[in-house]
């Protein structure tokens, strides 16, 4: 038996002369939960719907339990992949859905399912296309949730669900998940939303991978320092600086790596303030625009 | 939960305060780490790691297929710690702050004595 | 939470290639009046048309021999059309569901196909009943002709069955076939496809024109008769199924 649930090295897809996924190496290891992250169009779903079998690769190898993922019935059959356009037959209602569930996924667990219907108040009779968008995340959702796949994608789950249904969400997924240990990959916008429920960040960018560590390793691994300007670069001189703002005499510099206390002493004795960033700031720094060129650079960290 | 440190060392403390002002008594039984997981909406892997952290400092003992329960005399030696990262994490910073505002030790203290009797 | 060496719970019952293959059928029929009730009710609907054209022929004082002419008219064959578009969605969307929910293509397309072989089977058998039932009630007692049309009430049932059959699968899988193609090249190979066949088919008038062979093709198709005709249609057909399989196992849903 294999140890990692996915295994993927030079994996790479093109579009044309569009180069999606760029030869991403990263492993996936089991029952753990994973924050795949990225700005839209970074290759986030590409990367999914390969490791579903839903694309070919192009380059790399791919395992998936072991095996390459498409076309082999005895990998996908652990595979639950909610995809965030999830195209569904004309007629089907949500009951439908739920219906064919079990006969796909083995571990479907009917109770749980009746309760997350009551749960999202969807209305289960109602054709698909006649719902709207924020009930047609709650039927994937759902069907994410209750499938208990050993290995499930939720590819930006919650589009148009509001903050009480998110926070169901998240509830439900943390409790299940306790209950039933299972490899889940979260892949959404709403990072802070979802930070404390990652074990694991993979964050990529136009197609690679620019961070590949434990969340708990990423939080409070870079911080902002504010003050007058000479005094940050005095503090900052060797670091490695993310992102920067200047404001007259003032200057706000991100830096990654861990500050140590004595770091915050010194920073309190240049009459510096330090700040906390976030995941989600964290991520806008490595990806933003106006420092594409120096994240470049930040690839190794 | 803040942003600037560890999740598992801000659960670990938490439960270090719960014990220090009493409101974990020794050899209380703590919450199971799917109860803190589910309370912060946190991954039970990081509050497992936060709880693991009280256990190797011996604050927490873990009874298998029972629970984890407040060690025997561990708000004492809480106590004693954090009376010891007292200073440097209280006293210092208050120092340099009132020397920024021309405050001396002896206004200082006289500052804290009137703090202190005021309602 | 280490890393677990043991996989999460999967169940130990193999899983056999015909259990695969069958719930593709179950997920095409989990909402029977797309396969079903909607061929049935156009079929029904022409039927009270064809009805009501007789009672009003009946009231003109039209003779049996006046209505031979509904012969001619094309209800009997109404549902195909819808068949077309129940093919097309069997692919455009029940093959993206089907792939989002872990069925493979190769699964997918031959429970598609058993699918369509089980309603055509159906269809045929309902179509040559009624031909009989109409040939025995002298025309629904209005001696109308609506399923006893066009090619079929002129041997037995089983002749009946058997184009009934052909057509059936001809329109299922034209249209699920095309549509593969579809999700394979996108656009650009629909265009291509769509080329390609008119290229052919205007070679084809061009060439029979040309060497003046037009009398000769005709006679090659009525040599064929009724059952040698469709047995072509059923080619056909089974040509998209084998094209479909080849062309869909390297497609990807939308």
């Amino acid at each position: 038996m294999t140890d990692t649930a996915v295994q993927a090295s030079g994996l790479t897809k093109r579009y044309g002369a569009f180069t999606a996924v760029d030869g991403v190496d990263f492993t996936i290891e089991p029952n753990r939960i994973y924050g795949l992250l990225g700005r839209n169009g970074a290759g986030k779903t590409t990367i999914m719907q390969m490791l579903t079998g839903q694309l070919f690769p192009d380059d790399g190898t791919l395992q998936v339990f072991g095996r390459e993922p498409a076309e082999h019935a005895d990998v996908l059959r652990k595979l639950c992949f909610i995809a965030e356009s999830q195209r569904y037959p004309d007629m089907f209602t949500a009951a439908d859905v739920f219906a064919a569930a079990p006969w796909f996924h083995e571990n479907w667990d009917e109770a749980f399912a009746t309760r997350l219907i009551a749960d999202f108040r969807l209305p289960a009779k109602r054709r698909i296309k006649k719902l709207s968008r924020g009930q047609l995340s709650a039927v994937g959702v759902i069907v994410g949730l209750a499938s208990r796949a050993p290995l499930t994608f939720f590819d930006e789950p919650y589009l148009g669900l509001d903050a009480v249904a998110r926070h169901i969400f998240y509830d439900r997924l943390l409790e299940d998940y306790a209950e039933n240990p299972r490899t889940i990959v979260l892949s959404t916008h709403l990072i802070d939303e979802v930070a404390n429920l990652l074990e694991h960040v993979i964050l990529i960018d136009q197609g690679r991978i620019i961070l590949d560590r434990d969340a708990e390793e990423v939080r409070g691994s870079a911080s902002t320092v504010a003050g007058p300007t000479a005094a940050i670069e005095a503090f900052v001189a060797d670091r490695p600086v993310i992102g920067r703002q200047t404001l007259g005499g003032l200057a706000s510099v991100t830096i990654d790596g861990r500050l140590d206390p004595a770091d915050r002493q010194r920073a309190a004795e240049l009459g510096l303030e330090l700040a906390p960033v976030s995941l989600q700031q964290l991520i806008i720094h490595l990806t933003g625009d106006d420092l594409a060129a120096s994240s470049e650079g930040e690839e190794a960290a | 939960m803040d942003d600037s440190r560890p999740i598992f060392i801000q659960i670990a403390e938490q439960v270090e305060n719960d014990i220090i002002d009493g409101a974990l008594a020794e050899n209380a039984q703590i919450p199971s780490i799917n109860e803190f997981a589910a309370f912060h909406r946190i991954n039970p892997a990081t509050a497992l790691k936060g709880v693991n952290r009280l256990v190797d400092t011996g604050i927490v003992v873990k009874r298998r297929g029972i629970g984890m329960f407040v060690m025997e005399g561990a708000r004492a030696r809480l106590m004693e710690q954090r009376r010891a990262e007292f200073a440097a994490q209280y006293v210092r910073p208050l120092i340099l702050e009132a020397r920024k505002l021309g405050i001396d030790v002896e206004s200082l203290a006289e500052l804290i004595r009137s703090e202190r009797t005021e309602p | 939470m280490t890393t677990a060496v043991a996989p999460p719970t999967t169940r130990t019952e193999t899983r056999s290639r015909a259990h695969e293959i069958w719930r593709i059928v179950r997920l095409h029929s989990i909402n029977p009046s797309v396969f079903f009730g909607i061929p049935a009710i156009i079929l029904a609907g022409a039927w009270a048309v064809v009805m009501v054209i007789g009672l009003i022929a009946q009231g003109a004082g039209a003779t049996p021999a006046d209505l031979e002419n509904m012969r001619y008219s094309w209800a009997v064959i109404s549902p195909q059309w819808y068949l077309v578009v129940v093919g097309v969605q069997a692919v455009g969307l029940t093959f993206s569901f089907a792939l989002g929910f872990g069925a493979t293509r190769r699964d997918f397309w031959l429970g598609t196909a058993v699918m369509f072989v089980l309603v055509s089977v159906l269809f045929a058998a309902v179509i040559a009943t009624l031909v009989q039932i109409e040939i025995a009630t002298g025309g629904w007692g209005l001696g109308v002709h609506m399923f006893d049309a066009l090619w079929y009430g002129q041997t037995n049932w089983f002749v009946d069955f058997y184009t009934a059959f052909a057509l059936e699968m001809l329109v299922l899988f034209i249209g699920a076939a095309v549509t593969t193609i579809y999700m394979r090249w996108r656009i650009p190979g629909m265009l291509i496809i769509t080329a390609a066949f008119t290229a052919v088919l205007l070679g084809g008038i061009a060439w029979a024109t040309l060497t003046s062979s037009w009398a000769a093709i005709f006679e090659w198709f009525g040599a064929l008769g009724l059952v040698g005709g469709f047995s072509l249609v059923l080619a056909i057909a089974v040509l998209c199924g084998v094209g479909g399989y080849i062309v869909i196992r390297r497609a990807t849903p939308r």
